[in-house]
């Protein structure tokens, strides 16, 4: 492993068009987590909850702690979203700790394709929770404001991309760098230090992604009129 | 192009490269350090609250992290894939 790994390689070409690693291993964690969630769903049992199941209610209910720490109220539908995210960019970040994979996420085109799905929930969300035209307003409730909200949309979808590929790709090339030096036992820590890097980026990633998603929806806790979504913690 | 051009336009883009990435990390490890002092003296005034700190804390140091790792990816832009190479022909 030299420095070279660190960036993406092309596996193989389907009629001229590249494709690289980064895809391949995308592709393995919507493998796995396609499985575990219809394995998880013909499994679950309400009564006497085996230890698997414990773990998925325990991250399913942090996340409905942190919509209600920020100001949020935990619609089904969103805490589902932020699972599905939290869980795809952890296992994404952390597939690069296995020996024989890589973070998919060290390359700038994923990440990115992560931000642009982080910025449609946004427009979704708000448009549902909302109203189209009520959603169109609030973009520019001040008219001022209608390019600093277009410009803000820009600029933080480059910078959460950013964000995630920087922080990945700075791991790696500790990692690449170390080994260079001290093969055996030296990338043990920085190893171990990109892992908790990892799974701090994933939360990072949601949290940005919640806030976001609560600015766009309004004030959600006195919105308790709609009928939908009794999930308040 | 010229071995001796070459040979300047690397030790230039490595030096200016070392410059920019040692400014940048003083100044996010100066605020990263004033943030935690903070969340520190408040967490020792009010330990009830230390929990909540302390989760915002690894957070907003994610956020603060990645001012340093902008910097980082500039430079790796300017080591790796140079946008001035083009113009000296390499």
């Amino acid at each position: 492993m030299g420095i070279q790994d660190v960036f993406p390689k092309t596996l193989f070409t389907i009629y001229g068009i590249p494709v690289k690693d980064t895809v391949v291993h995308t592709s393995i964690v919507v493998a796995i987590l396609s499985a575990l969630a219809i394995w998880a769903n013909g499994n679950f049992r309400t009564w006497d909850p085996p230890k698997w199941q414990l773990l998925l209610e325990y991250i399913v209910e942090y996340i409905e702690n942190l919509i209600d720490n920020m100001g949020g109220r935990a619609f089904p539908d969103v805490v589902s979203f932020l699972t599905t995210m939290i869980l795809f960019v952890g296992i994404a970040n952390l597939l690069g700790a296995l020996p024989v994979f890589q973070a998919p996420t060290r390359s700038l085109n994923t990440t990115i394709a992560f931000a642009l799905v982080s910025l449609g929930a946004t427009h979704y969300f708000g448009v549902k929770r909302q109203g189209g035209l009520e959603y169109l307003k609030s973009l520019a409730s001040p008219v001022i404001m209608l390019p600093m909200n277009l410009l803000s949309m820009v600029s933080r979808t480059l910078s959460m991309a950013l964000r995630l590929f920087g922080n990945i790709v700075a791991g790696e090339i500790i990692v690449a760098v170390f080994f260079m030096l001290l093969p055996v036992l030296g990338p043990l820590p920085m190893s171990l230090l990109s892992m908790l890097t990892s799974v701090l980026q994933a939360l990072v990633f949601t949290v940005l992604t919640l806030v976001y998603i609560i600015d766009a929806t309004g004030s959600m806790r006195g919105s308790s009129s709609s009928s939908e979504g009794t999930a308040e913690v | 192009m010229a071995p001796d051009q070459l040979f300047r336009f690397s030790i230039i883009t490595t030096v200016g490269v070392l410059v920019t990435i040692v400014l940048g990390t003083i100044t996010a490890a100066l605020m990263e350090g004033r943030a935690v002092a903070k969340a520190f003296e408040n967490m020792a005034r009010q330990p009830s609250v230390a929990d909540t700190i302390q989760a915002l804390l690894l957070i907003v140091l994610a956020i603060l992290e990645s001012t340093a790792i902008y910097v980082l990816l500039v430079c790796l832009v300017f080591l790796f894939a140079n946008p001035f190479s083009g113009v000296f022909g390499l």
